[in-house]
């Protein structure tokens, strides 16, 4: 992929990004859910999601109606699965075992952007970052599962963090929203990657990163002059890569 | 509310029990220590006051972690505080006093420096961009083991698993350097979060201390691990564990007969393995 794709655009309530909208079992961020709720084509909860949702829309519940509720239901509440059965939400009990309620609701989302015949752009998942280490974890192992699920991109935000994997190929990363945090970073989670990077402080030459060998985190933004624009980001990878950075909040 | 005491307290385990140690070792067997560590108690870690030795260049406590029952270890008695990066300090007293604070001090205010350095704290700049502030803090630690001569079992990381991404990476890649920095385990802990790195070969973990969570996991970070396991719910069976194909996560441990402990975990790895596990806080 050669054109620019910017990872914050979403972010931005001016952002051109058509956007579909998981929510996981985290606590949201206020300003994050409001902002990608009222762009989403799609919105969805994953399990025990509807919690943090129910509880974080007290008062505007019926503004926060989610098109489908998905998982095991181990999480959920039987409160808060009554009150949006009520209202009309779908609830879609997965138990497949051998794949988490994130997958599961991404797989779902997937078909129905198919079925509604929706033009998207990227999809959008609120939680999944922090927490218990197993379950960020697992959150990035469903990033894998989308490479093969999906041709559109799959992002995750949580707090101050963004997760998004690379596949294998050219990157072309828009960093200029204004909402960029100062800080950006390469994980090779799944196994080395031959890297060549630019537009980062510290870039990659053909380098190979690896756990215990060399990985890029607390890396940066190349600098600019003042009033100029970042230059896009450049990656290569041989292997799916996991990009991550920072986002401003409350402008810090 | 205050944050978690520090980034990361190493806290190790420094010599044989003297006597006056065991009485309070017993004490401690009756009536366990809690591992506090959430980030909203205030110092994050339940201590034991400070008994009356002739030490005072050290604040000694002793504290019953998560490792498996205290007359099972042989050398594990005094824990001695050594803080990374700064606490808050409201939060310390002088019964918090680290052997040495090391970093490239970016983060440590002009304050708690100076308290510290007034307390006879060493502090130790590391300019190092390489290498984040815990390798070269945990680098410091081993060189301090190894002058003073301790016998020590398990460096102890306290923090490092929440927050930003990119840092929660960046500990576990200290982990794989420790793995050829040093014999000792290193494990790190936050929340109700622990990881620890398998290397290649065979581990058997004992997991009925009681403060098992739920959950554990086995994740294979850096690479593919061809993988055996026992004592878990879904075991592995020679098989490949691989981001993409197959990560264990929320799994947890084979069910035993109610009174009956629990069997240790055993696992099998070709690479390096991240064993990740739950902790209970305050009994969930």
């Amino acid at each position: 992929m050669n054109e620019e794709w910017t990872p914050l655009d979403c972010l931005l309530p001016s952002g051109k990004q058509r956007i579909c909208l998981i929510i996981l079992n985290q606590p949201l961020d206020k300003n994050h859910l409001h902002v990608l709720w009222s762009k989403a084509l799609l919105r969805a909860c994953a399990d025990g999601a509807a919690n943090q949702l129910y509880n974080i829309t007290a008062g505007d519940r019926d503004k926060f109606l989610p098109d489908y509720i998905s998982g095991d239901f181990d999480s959920i509440t039987a409160e808060v699965k009554a009150f949006y059965a009520d209202k009309g939400c779908r609830l879609m009990e997965t138990a497949d075992q051998d794949l988490t309620d994130y997958t599961k609701c991404l797989a779902i989302m997937l078909e129905e952007i198919r079925t509604q015949k929706l033009q998207v752009d990227t999809i959008v998942t609120l939680g999944g970052l922090a927490g218990r280490l197993d379950q960020t974890m697992a959150s990035v192992e469903t990033l894998f599962h989308a490479l093969s699920m999906t041709q559109l991109p799959v992002l995750i935000i949580q707090e101050a963090s963004l997760a998004y994997l690379l596949k294998p190929g050219n990157h072309r990363l828009g960093v200029n929203t204004g909402l960029e945090g100062e800080w950006c970073s390469l994980i090779p989670v799944g196994g080395p990657c031959q890297t060549t990077t630019t537009g980062l402080k510290w870039n990659l030459n053909d380098q190979v990163l690896q756990f215990g060998k060399l990985v890029s985190t607390s890396n940066t933004y190349e600098p600019t002059a003042p009033g100029k624009p970042r230059k896009p980001v450049t990656v290569t990878t041989d292997q799916p890569l996991l990009w991550s950075m920072g986002i401003l909040i409350d402008g810090k």
